[in-house]
């Protein structure tokens, strides 16, 4: 009798949570749905217009599809501010500042999370008290100091720069994926076989933190990929602007009003590099590299 | 080859001492064995060796050397990690070749050294994986192939085995011991498993709360124990202690209501004294011959084939007995329980030190 209810419960029961369970995966299948839409209509919108003509990109109703795809506002927009060198500009500028936050970061972190001595627990807490600290407050100070360096205008300057924004997070970071994904018998093992400390860094450590330093060098060439107030601020003159100043320029200039096809052309290419930089360090991302380094 | 000396070595972190002045000579070619349970300092001891650790005081003397401040590289010393710390980055070959690259040996030494540690490991097939793609024991191996290739002065082995399973254990055991008969490298290893020393070493130092208790080959642990720690750490399962006091006439009384007479081989130094009395489980036999022990009741029976594991009651006391007899028992049954007399050990209460 028991048994026949035990068995019974689950007939009349698994209907219900069956349909409640694809209603539940409907509902949220929706909301992504209408989540993508929204972060990648933007895009689609940009992307469309930046090979049709202004006055497909005028039509109303919208045109959705490019009738007549041409490449000829990337042409125009070339005409209207120098695109290529602005791309170049900020290719150098976030590079540099990338590779530079990269291996400061790489070595400061090791040695913070390796090693113990007086005023380690100080060091750490004035980088995190860094990052409470709101970026527009240090406009001023970071003006002037860049300033009374003599970098204004330079590109030396706004790589300085955004290696010091970047480098505090990225020791952050570091240092926590040193301690969590590097045992330190690694570098034990690698001292016994007759590395010096860094050379146990560079031949072992760096190796295996790949996928680690990879996240950081692309958040800090996004970082400054992305930037428009330092740049404006530090490095905006002439040719050597930066591709979102110069974006910034076009857009300022009305020349997003009158020629709408060549401003989202130029903002299309300005996407371009950091798209293939992601795409280059990626695997290195998701990497999983330490996998059989120590018994788990 | 080498041997090694350890002179008074301490060890503090801060104001803690976790290693109290401990002295130990290493022959030549002998397999060493450092036991004891967790924390009692001996994994901190073989780092000392390593250079892995400072020193803070005494000095360790490698052939007539004092390695106290130089790096570990240039210790000339292999160390095989209880994690293996394979390069998870290279292959077998390369992780094997790795300190013969950093020491500019030429390519075909190189070759030559790998191929060597692979066939005597076995592990010419697996040269060209990565550690990720290696079992356990596969890995151990490897581990143990990039000492062997440098042909260091000194192997240290920091509990090895201890990732391994059961059965895998055994079968490394053997392997280590038959590479050192192999190779007759000083090797200095760390375990806190006694079976581990008691199989391996030519020598075992047992270790407790960062001092030496004792030095000795295992037999001679096995038989003499110098105090009731080692002989409660060193045999499988441990030795029964039973604390009470032998009178003036050798009777032995004890707190739990056992009363035995052994004025005929107790140690002049016991008489009249608080001692702990200890017997080995596979010393007391069940209605065999020699000293009498009286009677007991059984509580479990474990048997493993070969022996039985028996817990019993006697008076109040908790007694083990291994049985090789293969009699079958049950539980609640009553036996009457005897000794050999040589099969004593007689410790002071107070200090825990052997009476002889």
């Amino acid at each position: 009798m028991s048994d026949a209810i035990i068995q019974s419960a689950p007939v009349w029961a698994k209907p219900t949570s069956r349909y409640s369970d694809l209603f539940n995966r409907a509902l949220i299948l929706i909301a992504l749905g209408a989540l993508l839409i929204f972060i990648l209509l933007p895009i689609f919108w940009m992307l469309k217009s930046s090979f049709q003509s202004t006055s497909e990109v005028h039509a109303i109703p919208p045109s959705w599809w490019a009738a007549n795809p041409s490449f000829e506002p990337y042409v125009i927009a070339n005409k209207i501010v120098p695109l290529l060198k602005y791309i170049w500009n900020s290719i150098f500028v976030s590079a540099s500042a990338a590779i530079l936050a990269g291996i400061i970061s790489c070595m400061a972190a090791y040695v913070l999370a390796r090693f113990r001595f007086p005023g380690a627990t100080l060091i750490l807490v004035t980088i995190l008290l860094t990052q409470l600290i709101p970026p527009i407050t240090r406009v001023f100070p970071v003006y002037f100091l860049i300033q009374n360096l003599g970098l204004l205008d330079s590109y030396s300057g706004l790589i300085l720069a955004y290696t010091g924004f970047a480098v505090p997070y990225a020791v952050l970071l570091l240092r926590g994926y040193f301690q969590s994904s590097v045992p330190a018998e690694l570098e034990e093992a690698a001292m016994m076989d007759g590395c010096t400390y860094f050379g146990a860094f560079v031949r072992v450590i760096l190796p295996i933190c790949l996928p680690g330093i990879a996240a950081v060098t692309i958040f800090t060439f996004l970082l400054a990929w992305n930037d428009f107030l330092w740049a404006s601020l530090l490095l905006s003159s002439g040719d050597a602007k930066t591709i979102q100043v110069g974006i910034g320029g076009f857009a300022g200039e009305g020349g997003g009003g009158r020629y709408p096809n060549a401003f989202m052309a130029a903002c299309v290419a300005s996407t371009i590099p950091a798209l293939i930089m992601f795409f280059f360090v990626q695997k290195w991302l998701v990497g999983g590299l330490t996998a059989g380094a120590v018994k788990s | 080859m080498a041997s090694i000396s350890i002179n008074e070595a301490y060890k503090s972190y801060g104001q803690l001492e976790v290693l109290h002045g401990v002295s130990l000579d290493i022959e030549d070619g002998e397999f060493v064995i450092l036991v004891g349970p967790s924390g009692c300092g001996k994994s901190t001891l073989l780092r000392m060796i390593a250079g892995l650790e400072n020193i803070t005081g005494g000095e360790i003397v490698l052939d007539d050397l004092v390695i106290n401040k130089l790096p570990p590289r240039q210790r000339d010393m292999a160390m095989v990690f209880q994690s293996y710390a394979l390069y998870p980055h290279m292959t077998v070959r390369k992780n094997m070749a790795f300190s013969l690259k950093l020491a500019k040996a030429s390519n075909d030494e190189i070759d030559q050294k790998v191929s060597m540690a692979a066939d005597i490991l076995g592990l010419e097939p697996l040269l060209e994986r990565k550690p990720s793609q290696l079992s356990g024991g596969q890995r151990q191996r490897v581990a143990m192939g990039r000492a062997i290739v440098r042909d260091p002065k000194l192997f240290l082995f920091d509990e090895p085995l201890s990732n391994l399973d059961a059965k895998l254990r055994v079968q490394m055991r053997s392997e280590i011991k038959e590479l050192h008969q192999r190779l007759q490298t000083t090797t200095v290893y760390v375990t806190h498993d006694q079976v581990e020393a008691m199989t391996m070493a030519d020598r075992i130092v047992v270790m407790n709360g960062g001092h030496i208790e004792q030095i000795g080959t295992p037999m001679n642990l096995y038989n003499k124990p110098d105090t009731k720690f080692v002989a409660s750490f060193i045999g499988s399962p441990s030795m029964n202690l039973i604390d009470g006091h032998l009178d003036d006439d050798g009777r032995f009384t004890s707190q739990e209501g056992l009363s035995w007479d052994l004025k005929d081989f107790a140690p002049k130094s016991a008489f009249g004294e608080k001692i702990c009395l200890g017997i080995r489980p596979e010393n007391i036999f069940v209605d065999g011959e020699g000293v009498a022990l009286g009677e007991a009741i059984i509580n479990v029976v474990e048997p493993t084939g070969s022996e039985t594991l028996l817990s019993l009651r006697a008076e109040k006391a908790n007694l083990h007995i291994l049985d090789r007899s293969r009699r079958e028992f049950k539980k609640d049954e009553n036996v009457t329980l005897t000794a050999d007399k040589h099969d004593f050990h007689f410790f002071q209460a107070s200090s825990g030190q052997r009476l002889s």
